[in-house]
């Protein structure tokens, strides 16, 4: 029955229904309608040519050196942020003094823009003043100085350490999150138990930090595989570091090739449902029991 | 726990190293910016500055300016509209509900986690056709509209815990939805609210893409842009380009020093980022 209370109820609710329709679903379906176009050049055309993007671009060998990269990218940041935040959450947990202090450290990169970071770390990795190269030098390690960043051999890499440091804080404060949500009695009888230390962890409390570790993982696995802004403002559009977010981007704002852009950006789209969709299915189950 | 004292020292040796290595960017960027043309050549880059000089920070700021002015604007109100919104939201979700608000719930979240990239070609177009390309309110817009999930999911936990007999009082008081919101709810909001408002200001304050599809000339350029560009057109005056990143960086930086606790609850509850 539409009492006035449920009027009133529809017309608060109206707007984010209306803006999150539009701009998430409506969007996201306008874009696939793109993708099956011709549309090339800066007037829309909405001449439907079925999947002729998809065969293009299955048969574009740049589309895999992105996916190859994407990939190593995904692989090496995703478990490398994962290890380096828990560390971090085991040093804090082992009753630090001024812990405060640290986890803020820690967290600090986490909260800056891409576009800081990408700025400070083309500082850090400059070839020639920059901050990585002159300690090197200054400590005598200077046979150890790279190209870094403008090294085809080492840039991914260069690129994959800088987001870990980024991210790692990010982790490290949902591992401890997770740390601090198991009953101290568990700890003290495991202790009484006779384990100690570092077993301590290994046995009793790395095994229930599943969900942290599950919501983090999630949540990585999603940037890395729409990293944009970094790459984009640290390394431009060099091969090395060209991942499927930066394609997207290239081919349809520089090379006005919108329907392949938008076959690109739907890919990215599908593979990104197919990490999110099991989680959200799997936290709501969780949430009603 | 406690570990044996030999033990202690190689803990706080490994702590005091890795602060170290999460601050020596921001560290070099801090000395940097003092630095004349000179001492960046001449000092390395942890070193402080031999000679101090503003110099760097006021050429960046008078680049940065409008840019930074751009970004306060468009960050403020898309920060009020989004958590206003997802206040009333969370509220529905939750003490409201009607048949479907879980469904609704599950879209909403799926708006979290979306590559922005899936939406970009039809965001151009929208905002060319309402005339909002390269505006401030086409940003206001678009950052309102993605920020409405991620609100509705932080108010939506914090009202879950509001007992529900506090809500059912006031109806049978005869007070009505908005009633209720306004006299019960709403007031109870405080947290919720800077916990939003802080997580909402950071990440769209951060935010470099919808900027660099949307607001390429200068009249509504955010400083992230700006500071991209800056990158670019003083690729040898190290000195300029941290001078920018610090200008630009600042807002952020002193939220997470006054506020970061509650940025910290924002992180926890879903956080999400790029």
């Amino acid at each position: 029955m539409l009492t006035k209370d449920r009027i009133v109820t529809l017309i608060l609710f109206l707007p984010s229904l209306v803006l999150v329709g539009y701009f998430v679903y409506v969007t996201i379906g306008w874009n696939v309608v793109v993708s099956l176009s011709d549309w090339k050049g800066l007037t829309p055309s909405y001449n439907i040519v079925g999947f002729d993007q998809y065969t293009r671009l299955f048969q574009d060998p740049t589309f895999f050196t992105a996916l190859k990269n994407n990939l190593v990218l995904i692989l090496l940041f995703v478990p490398g942020s994962l290890f380096l935040g828990l560390f971090l959450a085991i040093l804090l947990d082992l009753k630090v003094r001024g812990e405060g202090v640290f986890r803020g450290i820690y967290l600090l990169p986490f909260a800056l823009s891409f576009v800081v970071t990408a700025v400070l770390w083309a500082w850090m990795y400059n070839p020639s003043i920059g901050v990585i190269n002159t300690l090197l030098m200054k400590t005598g390690l200077g046979f150890l100085k790279s190209g870094w960043i403008t090294d085809p051999n080492v840039g991914l890499y260069c690129v994959v350490l800088a987001i870990i440091w980024q991210f790692s804080g990010y982790t490290m404060l949902i591992f401890l999150a997770g740390i601090r949500s198991i009953p101290e009695s568990q700890m003290m009888a495991a202790e009484v138990d006779g384990a100690s230390g570092f077993d301590l962890y290994r046995l009793v409390v790395i095994p229930q930090l599943k969900a942290p570790a599950l919501s983090a993982f999630v949540v990585l696995m999603v940037f890395a595989l729409k990293a944009f802004d970094f790459i984009f403002v640290l390394t431009d559009y060099s091969d090395y570091t060209y991942i499927l977010p930066l394609m997207m981007f290239r081919e349809t704002f520089s090379m006005n090739r919108f329907s392949y852009g938008a076959a690109i950006a739907t890919i990215l789209f599908l593979l990104a449902l197919v990490i999110v969709v099991p989680y959200l299915y799997l936290s709501f189950r969780r949430e009603k029991e | 726990m406690r570990f044996p004292k030999p033990r202690r020292v190689t803990l706080y040796i490994l702590l005091v190293f890795f602060a170290f290595l999460f601050l020596l960017p921001l560290w070099t960027c801090i000395t940097t910016s003092f630095k004349p043309v000179h001492d960046v050549i001449y000092t390395t880059p942890v070193e402080l500055p031999l000679s101090p000089t503003a110099e760097p920070l006021i050429t960046a700021l008078n680049i940065m300016q409008r840019p930074l002015l751009n970004s306060f604007t468009f960050t403020i109100s898309a920060m009020i509209l989004s958590c206003l919104l997802g206040s009333i939201n969370g509220y529905i979700l939750t003490k409201i509900r009607f048949r479907g608000s879980d469904t609704v719930f599950l879209f909403f979240s799926i708006g979290i986690f979306i590559p922005y990239q899936a939406v970009l070609v039809p965001l151009v177009l929208t905002m060319s056709k309402l005339g909002l390309f390269n505006h401030i309110e086409g940003l206001i817009l678009t950052h309102t509209a993605y920020g409405i999930p991620i609100t509705t999911l932080l108010f939506r936990n914090f009202y879950g815990v509001i007992p529900n007999s506090l809500i059912m009082a006031a109806k049978t008081d005869g007070a009505g939805t908005w009633t209720i919101y306004r006299r019960i709810v709403l007031p109870l909001s405080l947290l919720p609210f800077v916990v939003a408002a802080v997580f909402q200001f950071t990440s769209i304050w951060n935010d470099f893409l919808f900027g660099v599809a949307l607001a390429r000339g200068s009249e509504a350029q955010p400083a992230s842009v700006a500071l991209a560009n800056l990158r670019g057109t003083t690729e040898f005056q190290w000195n300029v380009q941290m001078a920018g990143t610090l200008w630009y960086a600042l807002p952020v930086l002193v939220i997470f020093f006054v506020l970061g606790k509650y940025l910290m609850r924002g992180y926890m509850a879903g956080a999400v980022k790029g």
